[in-house]
């Protein structure tokens, strides 16, 4: 919250020309009112407003620049006629005011034009862009008129001054990515697949995982919801990558590599952060050495996710996007202290993805890893991936360790508890139920419609269909073994006691409730901490209290210079487009850093958080000029009793009807926010 | 029940109105004769929704709804007309009408222009607006001129050059107000030169180069026709104009029904093929004299089925033979086929390739070949996600944005390949006992091995298949020489047969079909006496040069062809001819026929032909698009006797092997008398093909096959990849009845 002089932000109305700064009242949103370590805001005006932070900005220079920031956004522009021409009208209008050279009926023409714009405009770019110059215009009607009156210059026409302008859309905002979404719906749309794809890849070149297994934040920042559902984001997003591999295209690069810097990054982890971090830096003319500790690529997508949700042919074809790119990949390299110094002195710079790869503890009685029974989630799903996706079998310590007759993870005959609610839980009962497992029980503390807000209402109900059981509001007591082999589990059970003085409800446990039942494994899914024993002890480095390696969340940087973080290592345990968010802001930072020293970030990263602060969406706004009621298109899934005995992708992706219905339901809710700094 | 879900119920400007699941809006106005204006829309791509004139209100709502590309929703009251919208679209022709270039008295598109046509529609008198000009050089792109300052940015060329042609050679450059249509990823506009981008364009901006400022549009006369270039059958009109005063009739440029067809470069800018000679009386009756005499007459298939009926009426009266290879091996495969499918026709059309959702096509360099094939694919990739197999010792690099497979087999091995497929598709068909003994006899490996086709191959085209609903089988032109080409045929009669493919063969010229339906043809003979009609003889009538007789091309003639779609299409005279035709000679040897068209009726109800006369065709689309021209064959039922035969060893074909394939926009000898159709004669090849062949770009070589020895440029195509070269056939014929590829020799001549 801060001070400003004016303010017209989502239809507050906060006019405080003519009082002493003291009197000033506060805005009721986070407006950008400092621009950075250095600079103020001025001024700040967008798609829903404009505030004033100075009582001496030019707001007809402002609505100028403001104008004009519609024709330099070519990206998003120049694809309607109200738009087009109209863009330029309000542009050319505005300066001629500025200028001194307007008379009153231009007023009028903007008026009219701006109108026209609201109303009839294929984005919401043209929508949007005339509100806050129309506000100006009516709440200083007196600057204008003086300008037009006495034919001269508004105050500040011919000096220098910094504006800012950012290009955002309430899904783009909400993605950790940031991807370009209205961008790549409309190359869908457009047939323009290729297109569609390089959208995406500006800042994701993860396209095929993304359009298959990410948990779609964006959805629940699209405006599509105030009117009837959300578009289908995700799904929308494979259809470019999957057009590339099946008319085996090169790699639609949406940059061309810059020519060699001389500069070099070592990068510890191939997954999704590391893939990220060296797609970008690479495409920087940086010399990239990516150190993966396992036999193969991608980290815990390759070996975490499994092969019915993200096949590894698919996911190969990112990997080799990234390697298109120019990277070099050092694999079975598992980095030690002593490479990290070696890093530190060979390389410009370093970039710590290493993931979050030990299965936490369920926090149960007897719970020794010991006992044969027990297998902590992700060391479970590595064994089941890499032999579905790589044929790498069990070696006979293995088969021994965890009881396994096969060379693969075979469960026929077998029960399974998992103790989770996550994503990761959710595979390792569905690859279970795959492994031929008898019975297989996810053991859950919340209830049904917390474990589908922490996953996918599809991920739930597939895997309730293959056979999965639910067991709500309960939690393993005690690990029952004989010899150290595991029998059974004690399961207490609880309820939800909601708490009468209007807190947050808690779990209670239910006296005599709780039963013994027999299992084989179990598997804990609750959560992954870091493997950090790489990490130089002198070298100090920050870390959070949950023991992941500390940055800014701005620029990755960690406490020590050069190295810098990113991904689950940083976050903890989170989604693949969070990982892939943070590697590719780290990689710009990187990048500067490499070739200048300094540590910065963009403007338009600085825009970008401080719209993130923001925020672009806004759940309560009315939408019109869209025909409510128009169906959310779903993609079909392969039979359950089918898909339930085989690695077969599960979701079939769109067909191309459903894909166009769902494209031309997108809004294109693009807006521009500048800052006059 | 589940149809009835598939229907909307809702009312435009209280007019209860049904629209099907995907309808938009305005389609379902169009089809109810309601009128919403527009600008960018164009039926056949998905909307542009740029011009935004074709917003509408929904009662209830705020706001104005778009109709191109909104669906309905069950119930909703559409307003098309409201002093809203009213005010509305008018601002939006003000801005279109912004700084428009005031050249309409010499532009191009005057007289037909959409922004004359809104602009007056919305009585534009006065101009609100006004916006600072910017500089807009126009672009030279050889047969194509762009004027961005007449340019609209309505994206209409960008979507059919995608969507419709799949040349995807021209993009928006974004820029607000500075946008312009720049080629795709080129400094000049690399593509076909298809000219749709002209056709679509409803201002002046994107021209004719060869015909702008040439003729006002009012003036050209149109005559609608069928092009005479390939088997495709595209409508088109020849728009024709007298040359001056005392200048004679020209065709001055040639249109298409943009809204719903497409049409290649070949027939919109190849048209200037017509004969200007007059009447020779000498030559007539040495013509007459030589038909009496001739033991046979050799014909080309770029022939009216009229003159086709005449041939054959001139063969019974003096009982010579008659020699046209390419519709005999037409015919031949297509015997074949109809032994196993029990009917003459086959099954699909270029509609059901653009409704497929999956396609092979076999035989075929098919975006030279066919267009109209190839666009109805790109339609099916772009609109359908079609999955679409290329199988082909080539890859073709125009077909990289539409094929979704390639599968490159060993020249030679057609017959293994398609056994091949027929094999997994119909793997769990109901086969009789002997039709599954020939499956069962397939020695899989073998055949894998010689066509150098994968099981994994087969597995992903499979795979790829598995949800949809619309296939389509599609054989080309190089089967029809195939040594196993009834095998062929056979096989591909019983996976339409037994699957849901429908199956299209591609006739290889513009009327081989209808010759093939029309006349009984023999085996062509190395004999003398022999009169060539539009081909090699001892006697020679034709319409291009050294004729011993002068006779019109197809663009002088009233008749008919028969096209892929089995479809009899009218052609007519866009220019009078002045010598004599074929039904003057017949009527000298006493076959009377007062018109040539007096025949069309007589074409024979044996081969699906109705007795309709020639007069009583229609040849038009109506505005909804649906086709009125001509006719469908009638189906016409054949004996089910034929067997499958065993497939054997399949030939190798070693060392230097060239492709008769021509180059884009070139045909046959008529595409190249025109002025502005490129002429690629030299023979192309890939690096790896030179080196093996050891000759280099430009130099000149002698080329021995067959019986035959050429000489030509070799040219190094970067888009060719591996060891055949494409030998070019427009300018220097080669022998039909011969498999389209060829061992050959190649020597260098010179080195530059």
């Amino acid at each position: 919250m801060s001070k400003v002089y004016f303010s017209t932000w989502n239809g507050e109305s906060i006019n405080n020309v003519g009082k002493p700064v003291e009197e000033w009242e506060e805005s009721a949103y986070n407006l950008p009112a400092t621009y950075d370590d250095h600079r103020d805001s001025r001024a700040f005006i967008g798609w829903d407003g404009v505030a004033l932070f100075d009582e001496d900005v030019d707001v007809i220079r402002l609505a100028m620049e403001y104008a004009a920031q519609y024709q330099v956004y070519s990206e998003a522009c120049g694809r309607c006629a109200p738009g087009r021409w109209g863009g330029q009208i309000l542009y050319d209008t505005l300066d001629k005011i500025a200028r001194g050279e307007g008379v009153v009926s231009d007023l009028d023409h903007l008026k009219e034009i701006g109108q026209s714009m609201q109303i009839t405009s294929k984005c919401e770019i043209g929508k949007t862009v005339p509100n806050p110059i129309l506000d100006l215009m009516e709440h200083f009607d007196d600057t204008f008129m003086d300008c037009i009156n006495n034919k001269k210059k508004s105050k500040h026409y011919d000096e220098t001054i910094g504006y800012i302008a950012k290009i955002t859309a309430p899904c783009t905002d909400a993605c950790p990515s940031h991807v370009d979404i209205p961008g790549y719906i409309e190359g869908v749309r457009d047939l323009r697949f290729d297109d569609s794809l390089e959208a995406t890849r500006q800042t994701m070149p993860l396209a095929h995982v993304c359009g298959r297994v990410c948990p779609h934040p964006c959805e629940d920042a699209c405006r599509r919801t105030n009117l009837d559902e959300p578009i289908s984001i995700m799904a929308l997003k494979r259809l470019g990558a999957d057009w590339e591999t099946e008319h085996g295209y090169d790699f639609f690069h949406p940059m061309e590599k810059k020519p060699a810097t001389g500069k070099k990054v070592a990068i510890v982890g191939a997954g999704p952060a590391g893939l990220t971090t060296a797609y970008y830096l690479a495409a920087d003319g940086i010399e990239v050495d990516v150190f993966e500790e396992l036999p193969v690529l991608g980290g815990e997508v390759t070996v975490g996710v499994p092969e019915y949700r993200m096949p590894w042919d698919k996911y190969l074809k990112d990997i080799e996007c990234v390697k298109d790119m120019g990277v070099t990949f050092i694999l079975n390299h598992k980095v030690s202290v002593d490479d990290m110094n070696r890093f530190e002195q060979e390389y410009d710079a370093t970039m710590i993805a290493s993931g979050t790869r030990i299965s936490k503890k369920v926090r149960c009685d007897n719970e020794r890893p010991e006992i044969e029974g027990y297998w902590g989630a992700i060391d479970f799903l590595d064994k089941v991936n890499l032999y579905e996706k790589f044929d790498i079998k069990l070696t006979a310590d293995e088969r021994k360790e965890y009881a396994i007759d096969e060379e693969f993870v075979d469960l026929t005959g077998k029960t399974v508890a998992c103790v989770g609610g996550g994503f990761t839980s959710m595979d390792v009962v569905r690859c279970s139920i795959r492994a031929g497992a008898k019975r297989v029980v996810m053991i859950y503390r919340r209830d049904e419609k917390t474990i589908i807000r922490n996953t996918t209402y599809e991920e739930y109900h597939e895997a309730v269909e293959e056979g999965v059981e639910f067991m709500f509001h309960s939690a393993v007591n005690t690990m029952n073994d004989e010899n150290d082999v595991l029998k059974s589990l004690l399961i207490d059970k609880f309820e939800l006691v909601p708490d009468p003085d209007g807190g947050r409800a808690k779990l209670v446990k239910i006296e005599g409730a709780s039963e013994t039942i027999e299992f084989d494994y179990l598997i804990p899914a609750v959560s992954q901490s870091a493997d950090l024993d790489f990490l130089p002890q002198d070298w100090n480095l920050e870390m959070t209290s949950w023991a992941t390696i500390k940055t800014n969340g701005k620029d990755y940087m960690t406490s020590r210079k050069g190295i810098f973080a990113s991904g689950d290592c940083e976050y903890g345990p989170m989604t693949i487009v969070n990982a892939v968010g943070q590697a590719k802001r780290g990689a710009s930072v990187m990048s500067r850093y490499v070739q200048t020293g300094e540590v910065s970030l963009t403007d338009d990263e600085i825009m970008e958080d401080h719209l993130m602060k923001l925020k672009v969406y806004n759940k309560k706004e009315k939408i019109t000029g869209w025909l409510p009621g128009l169906k959310r298109e779903h993609s079909s899934v392969l039979d359950a009793d089918f898909r339930k005995h085989n690695n077969e992708e599960v979701n079939l992706g769109f067909t191309q009807d459903e894909a166009m219905s769902e494209a031309e339901r997108c809004m294109r809710c693009y807006y521009i926010a500048m800052v006059q700094a | 029940m589940s149809m009835m879900e598939n229907i909307i119920n809702f009312t435009i400007n209280g007019q209860n109105v049904e629209a099907k699941k995907g309808e938009t809006i305005l389609q379902v106005a169009r089809k109810n004769d309601i009128y919403i204006p527009t600008m960018c829309y164009i039926s056949k791509t998905t909307p542009c929704a740029s011009c935004r004139l074709c917003s509408v209100e929904a009662e209830g709502l705020d706001g104005f709804v778009l109709s191109c590309n909104t669906p309905p929703t069950e119930g909703v009251a559409i307003n098309t007309n409201s002093n809203d919208l009213e005010r509305e679209r008018t601002n939006i022709m003000k801005l279109y009408d912004v700084n428009h270039p005031l050249e309409c008295g010499v532009c191009d598109k005057s007289g037909e222009c959409d922004l004359q046509n809104k602009t007056l529609e919305f009585n534009v008198e006065q101009q609100n607006f006004s916006a600072k000009d910017l500089s807009r050089p126009i672009e030279h792109w050889g047969l194509i001129n762009y004027d961005p300052a007449l340019c609209i940015l309505c994206e209409k060329c960008v979507h059919v050059c995608n969507e419709s042609i799949g040349d995807d050679a021209i993009d928006i450059k974004f820029g607000g107000y500075s946008s312009v249509i720049i080629p795709k990823n080129s400094d000049k506009l690399d593509c076909t030169f298809c000219g749709e981008c002209i056709a679509v364009c409803p201002v002046g901006a994107l021209v004719s180069s060869n015909f702008q400022y040439t003729a006002n549009a009012w003036e050209l006369e149109r005559i609608p026709s069928t092009c005479a270039h390939c088997s495709g059958g595209c409508s088109l009109e020849y728009e024709t104009r007298d040359e001056g005063i005392f200048g004679d009739k020209e065709i001055y440029r040639v249109k298409n029904n943009f809204e719903y067809t497409n049409l290649c470069g070949a027939g919109r800018f190849g048209f200037d093929f017509n004969n200007k000679a007059t009447k020779d009386e000498a030559a007539f009756s040495k013509a007459v004299s030589a038909i009496k005499e001739a033991k046979a007459i050799r014909f080309s298939s770029m022939i009216t089925n009229e003159e086709a009926y005449i041939l054959g009426e001139l063969q019974e009266k003096f009982g010579m033979k008659l020699f046209n290879e390419d519709a005999r091996l037409f015919a031949s495969f297509m015997k074949a086929y109809s032994t196993v499918s029990g009917k003459k026709h086959h099954s699909g059309s270029l509609d059901a390739i653009k409704q497929a959702d999956a396609a092979i096509i076999i035989g075929s360099r098919v975006a030279t070949d066919n267009p109209a094939v190839r666009y109805a694919l790109t339609t099916a990739s772009r609109h359908n996600g079609a999955k679409i197999i290329y199988a082909h010792p080539m890859e073709d690099a125009l077909m990289q944005n539409t094929v979704t497979q390639n599968m490159k087999h060993e020249v030679g091995t057609e017959e293994g390949v398609i056994a091949l497929l027929a094999n997994a598709i119909l793997k769990d068909a109901d086969l009789e006992t002997q039709e599954r003994a020939f499956f069962d006899d397939l020695d899989l490996g073998y055949l894998g091995a010689e066509c150098n086709i994968g099981e994994e191959e087969i597995a992903q085209m499979m795979l790829s298949f598995k949800r949809a609903q619309n296939k389509v089988l599609i054989i080309g032109a190089d089967i029809m020489a195939h040594a196993k080409a009834k095998n062929i045929a056979k096989i591909a009669a019983i996976i339409e047969k037994y699957s849901a493919f429908s199956l299209v063969v591609i006739p290889s010229e513009v009327n081989t079909l209808g010759v093939s339906l029309i006349n009984k043809l023999d085996i062509d003979e190395d004999i003398i006496d022999v009169v060539g009609y539009n081909a090699k003889g001892n006697f020679v009538l034709s319409s291009l040069e050294f004729a011993n007789l002068s006779i019109p091309s197809l663009n002088q003639q009233e008749g008919t062809f028969v096209s892929i779609d089995n479809q009899v299409l009218p052609t007519n005279v866009a220019l009078d001819f002045k010598g004599y035709t074929l039904n003057d000679i017949a009527l000298s040897c006493g076959i009377k026929h007062k018109n040539t068209i007096d025949c069309t009726k007589m074409l024979g109800s044996q081969s699906g032909f109705k007795e309709i006369e020639f007069d009583a065709l229609e040849n038009f689309l109506t505005s909804h698009g649906d086709d009125k021209r001509g006719y469908i064959l009638d189906e016409v039922n054949c004996k089910m006797n034929g067997k499958l035969e065993a497939v054997d060893t399949l030939p190798e074909f070693n060392g230097t092997v060239i492709y008769h394939s021509n180059p884009v926009l070139q045909f046959n000898a008529y595409t190249n008398t025109t002025k502005q159709l490129e002429r690629d004669t030299s023979l192309r090849g890939s690096a790896q093909f030179a080196q093996a062949a050891k000759i280099s770009d430009g130099d000149t070589v002698e080329i021995s096959f067959g019986a035959q020895v050429i000489q030509r440029k070799f040219k190094l195509d970067a888009d060719l990849k591996g060891t055949i070269a494409l030998n070019p056939t427009f300018d220097i014929p080669v022998d039909l009845r011969r498999y389209k590829f060829e061992k050959s020799k190649i020597v260098r001549m010179t080195n530059e």
